[in-house]
Order: C-alpha cells, then sequence, then structure tokens
C-alpha cells in the first residue's frame, strides 16, 4: 500500500513517540526501555511483537492509557501535543476525537446490553460534539462506510458475529474524526477471509479519511502485507525498524531474522521450523547488554555488556537496527 | 497393511436447525497426521469433539483401532479405556492446567487414574523428557510457567495415556510466533518416536502445512475438498479452498479482491 496521493505533507507527524521509558512497580527493568516510533499523516505503520515486547503499552501511551503506578519518561505527542503533560480536559479531547482505538476482542468492547446505535453515538453526544440527530445520521453513514446498512444500529452485539461487530468497531473509532487510529491486533480473533475484509476495509477507510493507522500485530506477514512502515520491538525496545518490503527481503537484526524464519508459511520449505530457543527475558530480570542475546545466535560478550545503538543500514537512512552484529547478518535473510 | 488409528464414517450432527456435521468421514493413518481446516463455525471443532466423545453424532460412528468407539461407556473401565484411545490437547494452556496443581502432580494423577498400583517415578522423567521440560518445571504451578511450557505439560498429560490418537484443536493458535515453532517441532518429533496419529484442527493454513500429511478443508459442516497436504495446498480444486490460500496475507496481497471474491461465493 503507498500513501494516499491526497495526504497533506504535513511536517508535524501524527503520532511521534520520542524516547519514552516507562518503569512499572515491582519490575527491575523497564518494560518500555528508549521506545522511538512516528506515525505520519494518512500512514499506515505496524508494530510487530511477541507477547511482552511492549507493543501494546506504545500504543495505549497515544492515549496516556498506561498502567496504575507507571513511572514515565519521554514524549508522546500526537498532531505535536504531548499527551503526557496534558490536562484531564485536554486528555478527554484526545481520547474522545483525535485518536481513536480498536481493540481486539470486539465482544469485550461493547456493552452487550445496549444496542449498537447508542454505541456508535454516545461518544459525540456526551461530549456535546454533535446532536442526537446529526450524530446518528454520521453513524449510518459510517455503518455505510463499513458496508453495513442502518438496520444495525437497532441490534444488540449479541445479533451479529464477530466480523460484522469489528466493523462496528471500526465505525464507532471514526465517529470523532480521528487523525489517528490504534489498532490493537484488530484482526486476531477473526477467521483469514474475514481478517482480509477488515483489512481492505481499513485501507480504504484510510485512503478516504486519510487518517494515521498504528498498526500492533504479532503477525510478521500481515504487517508486511498492509504497511508502508514496520517497527520489530524485543523486551521493550525497538530493534529494527524501516520500510516494510526492505526489512523483511532484508532484516538487519538477528531477531526478526529469526521470527521470519520461525514462520509457518505456505512458500517456505518444509521440515523443521528454526525455532529460536528459550524465552524472552523476565520483567524480573536486569539487562545490561542486547535483549536478545541469550538467544541469539551471532551474540559475542560485547552483546551481553553494552546496549545496541540503532544505526542505519548504510544507502538506507530510514532502515535501522540495533545490533552490534549487523553487518555479519546482511544480505543473509535467515530463510531456512 | 497398517491398521487405522482412527476411522469416522458418515458423521451426521444437527444443532437445532443448523447442520454442524453433515456427511462426515476422514481416516488417520497410524502414525498419521491428518489437519482439519475450516472457519469458525464450519464444523472442525465439533467433528473433533465427536470423535473424542465429548459430543455426540446423531448419525455414523468412529473407529479407534479397527474398534467402533460406542456412543455411551458403561462403567468406570470402559470410561478410562474410552480415554486411553484418544486424547485431546486444548487451545488455551492457560484454561486446560488446574491452577493448584503441580507439573508432577498433574501427570502422576493421570498415570495413577489409568494404571494404579505401579511406581510412575521413571514414566514422569519419561514425560517430562519427552516434552522438553526440566526438573524445575515439574514442580512448578501452571501460573510460573510461559503459555509454550504449559501447552508442553498439556501434551505430557495426554501422552502419559499412550494414546492411539491426539486430537489438537488449534493447540499452537495462542502461542507466539517463536514458542509455536518449538511447540510444532516438538510435536513432529513425538510423532516420529511414537506411533500415535494427530488430528490437527486450525484455521492457520501455514501450520498444516507443516504438520499434516493429508488435510480436509470444511465448510458448512461438509468436506469440501479432501487430500494430500502438498496437493491440495499446490492445486486446490475447491474455490473456497482457493479463497482461504489466498486470504493468507503475503507481500502483494490483495485484500479487496479477497473481501469481492468471499462476497461471490
Amino acid at each position: 500500500m503507498n500513501p494516499p496521493m491526497n495526504a497533506p505533507m504535513n511536517p508535524v507527524p501524527t503520532l511521534d513517540i520520542q524516547g519514552l521509558h516507562i518503569t512499572l512497580p515491582g519490575t527491575a527493568r523497564p518494560v518500555l526501555d528508549g521506545v522511538d516510533l512516528h506515525v505520519a499523516a494518512g500512514e499506515t505503520v505496524a508494530l510487530v511483537g511477541e507477547s511482552g515486547s511492549g507493543k501494546t503499552l506504545t500504543s495505549r501511551s497515544a492515549l496516556n492509557l498506561l498502567p496504575p503506578g507507571a513511572v514515565v519518561d519521554g514524549a508522546v505527542r500526537v498532531s505535536g501535543q504531548d499527551v503526557l503533560t496534558m490536562n484531564a480536559d485536554q486528555l478527554r479531547a484526545v481520547r474522545t476525537s483525535t485518536v481513536a482505538m480498536i481493540f481486539q476482542d470486539p465482544r469485550a468492547a461493547l456493552n452487550p446490553l445496549r444496542r449498537i446505535g447508542d454505541f456508535l453515538t454516545e461518544s459525540v453526544t456526551l461530549t456535546r460534539s454533535m446532536g442526537q440527530a446529526d450524530a446518528t445520521a454520521r453513524a449510518t453513514e459510517l455503518l455505510q462506510a463499513v458496508g453495513l446498512d442502518d438496520s444495525a444500529l437497532h441490534k444488540y452485539p449479541g445479533q451479529v458475529s464477530g466480523g460484522m461487530l469489528q466493523r462496528v468497531m471500526i465505525a464507532a473509532a471514526l465517529m470523532g474524526d480521528p487523525v489517528l487510529l490504534l489498532a490493537d491486533e484488530p484482526t486476531t480473533a477473526l477467521d483469514v477471509t474475514t481478517q482480509a475484509e477488515v483489512i481492505a476495509l481499513l485501507a480504504e477507510l484510510r485512503e478516504r479519511f486519510g487518517t494515521g493507522l498504528l498498526f500492533v500485530t504479532h503477525d510478521l506477514d500481515l504487517a508486511a502485507a498492509i504497511s508502508d512502515r514496520v517497527y520489530v520491538m524485543y523486551a521493550g525496545r525497538i530493534v529494527e525498524s524501516g520500510p516494510a518490503e526492505v526489512l523483511f527481503a532484508q532484516p538487519r537484526h538477528p531477531y526478526t531474522s529469526a521470527l521470519l524464519a520461525s514462520t509457518p508459511r505456505l512458500d517456505a520449505p518444509q521440515g523443521r521450523l528454526a525455532a529460536i530457543d528459550g524465552q524472552p527475558p523476565d520483567l524480573r530480570q536486569e539487562l545490561h547488554g542486547c535483549p536478545f542475546a541469550a538467544r541469539c545466535p551471532l551474540a559475542t560478550e560485547i552483546c551481553d555488556q553494552q546496549i545496541p545503538e540503532a544505526l542505519p543500514a548504510p544507502g538506507l537512512p530510514h532502515h535501522q537496527a540495533a545490533c552490534h552484529h549487523t553487518d555479519r547478518l546482511e544480505g543473509s535473510p535467515v530463510d531456512a | 497393511m497398517p491398521e487405522n488409528a482412527l476411522e469416522a464414517v458418515g458423521l451426521h450432527r444437527t444443532f437445532g436447525s443448523v447442520r454442524a456435521v453433515d456427511d462426515v468421514s476422514f481416516t488417520l493413518p497410524e502414525g498419521g497426521s491428518l489437519g482439519i481446516v475450516g472457519e469458525s463455525g464450519s464444523g472442525k471443532t465439533t467433528a473433533a469433539r465427536i470423535v473424542v466423545g465429548l459430543e455426540r453424532a446423531d448419525a455414523g460412528e468412529v473407529r479407534v483401532r479397527g474398534q467402533v468407539r460406542s456412543a455411551r461407556s458403561r462403567g468406570r473401565a470402559q470410561r478410562l479405556a474410552r480415554a486411553r484411545e484418544v486424547q485431546m490437547v486444548f487451545q488455551d494452556p492457560y484454561l486446560s492446567l488446574d491452577p493448584r496443581t503441580s507439573v508432577e502432580a498433574v501427570l502422576r494423577e493421570t498415570l495413577r487414574l489409568h494404571f494404579p498400583g505401579t511406581d510412575h517415578d521413571q514414566r514422569v522423567r519419561e514425560l517430562l523428557d519427552q516434552v522438553g521440560l526440566g526438573t524445575r518445571a515439574a514442580e512448578a504451578r501452571p501460573r510460573q510457567l510461559s503459555g509454550g511450557q504449559r501447552q508442553r505439560v498439556a501434551i505430557a498429560r495426554a501422552l502419559a495415556v499412550e494414546p492411539a490418537v491426539l486430537v489438537l484443536d488449534e493447540a499452537v493458535a495462542a502461542l507466539d510466533v517463536s514458542v509455536q515453532a518449538q511447540i510444532l517441532n516438538l510435536l513432529a518429533d513425538i510423532r516420529e518416536q511414537t506411533s500415535i496419529g494427530y488430528l490437527f484442527i486450525t484455521h492457520d493454513l501455514g501450520v498444516v502445512r507443516c504438520v499434516t500429511d493429508d488435510v480436509i478443508v470444511m465448510r458448512k459442516g461438509r468436506i469440501v475438498e479432501a487430500g494430500p497436504t502438498a496437493e491440495v495446498l499446490a492445486a486446490p480444486q475447491h474455490p473456497y479452498t482457493r479463497l482461504l490460500l489466498e486470504s493468507v496475507p503475503r507481500p502483494g496481497w490483495d485484500p479487496e479482491a479477497i473481501a469481492a471474491a468471499r462476497r461471490a461465493l
């Protein structure tokens, strides 16, 4: 997917996270340890990582939705405004209109006792940014945009399928004309064919409304297929980032390369998978060097002692990897 | 000729007006691996539950090593014998283990139930070893284990009774990619070492390709395509199988075309 041609060349990124550190009580190291990430207007960015890598926390930071007791350092700017320093009123404005979120399980995000129409209109009517009649008209329009008709307004969540409900969630997210959509594993609970439909819909809506999209997923192939740029997270750090096609064809971090090799896919050679031994580091464990060192085939002494900086690939300033031995990986994506 | 580990013949099951399983037949050779793919509502899980005995078939029969699995078993001994034929590993390793029971105690309980009056120390060590769990994990309770380790425990518990068939219902779907690969490799190793047959229920075609010899594709309760996995994935005959294959994300993927094809089907 290319960025839409009519997207304004906005110098202020829609989302700009800089040096974000988050420490939770009872842990030996930060859950997020210096995360830098940006999403330009109308851009689709994928944030890829396994459970516990910090990808969900990163995306939630755009709404300042952080766990209680979190100690935060860094900046999270939405259209230039830092959400971490906002007062309650400003934050409410961001959460109701500027930034919207779609969750993994639509059934858990909707009140089963209220009609879909009420769910769609309540955010804008409660903030008085729209009257009930306007809100209903807008809800009908958006339901049509996501391929549903207005009969859905009167239904309860239990009366529609999971795929339809996820479309309702997308329509609800667009009610406040957000500049940024955070989608946290929005298709993980759906069947593959339904997933394709929801993705097609998100792409179409992005072109139509020029919304920036931060797509959080554990599925590398999905990330490659839909996004302009990809960030790969491991143990609270961005280990690699770059344009989707380059990053997957020529990964520069051993973790990205190992993840690609361990994915069972249709075009890979058959036989045993190249599994990554071991597990991600526990939060109770302090890290002095590269978080992936213990599982990395290329690791040497320096990897345990010094945290690698994110450095650009030669000739590709936007393709960065935080690895001491990225040169030893170059041109050799581990496929087998 | 080797005996079939599992045969299902003409299975039917309706829930109200819904035909969840509609004339489904398949065979799983000893030591073989059969995948059942399909979307939610295709009937794949109901078919698997009938095989295990968690669901009753309206018509049709299931045979394990040539013996018909009767609809109802009489008495404790027969129930246990049935359990030893087919074991199941569920999707969520967080829900399928008792949080108060240590790993070793889980295995001992199963062994004591099925093989009373013998010493199980040796077998417990063997099972832990077979699924790649160390002695430290043996003393742990489920919450102290990672998702991958818990799934290893569930597999060890299923293997403890030496079943003919292991039914794996989306058994790797909830795991992270790097851990999923470990478990898939483990399952391949176990199949090499034993003559156990796998019935692998999944929606992930990459996983099917990785661990099964044969595959059946189900849609709306019926089998729409069946054959050797490599052939079905390389040259799908049914439009629904083609749609499933095209829906797998890859670079140059066209979700809009898939959405259109899905509506047309």
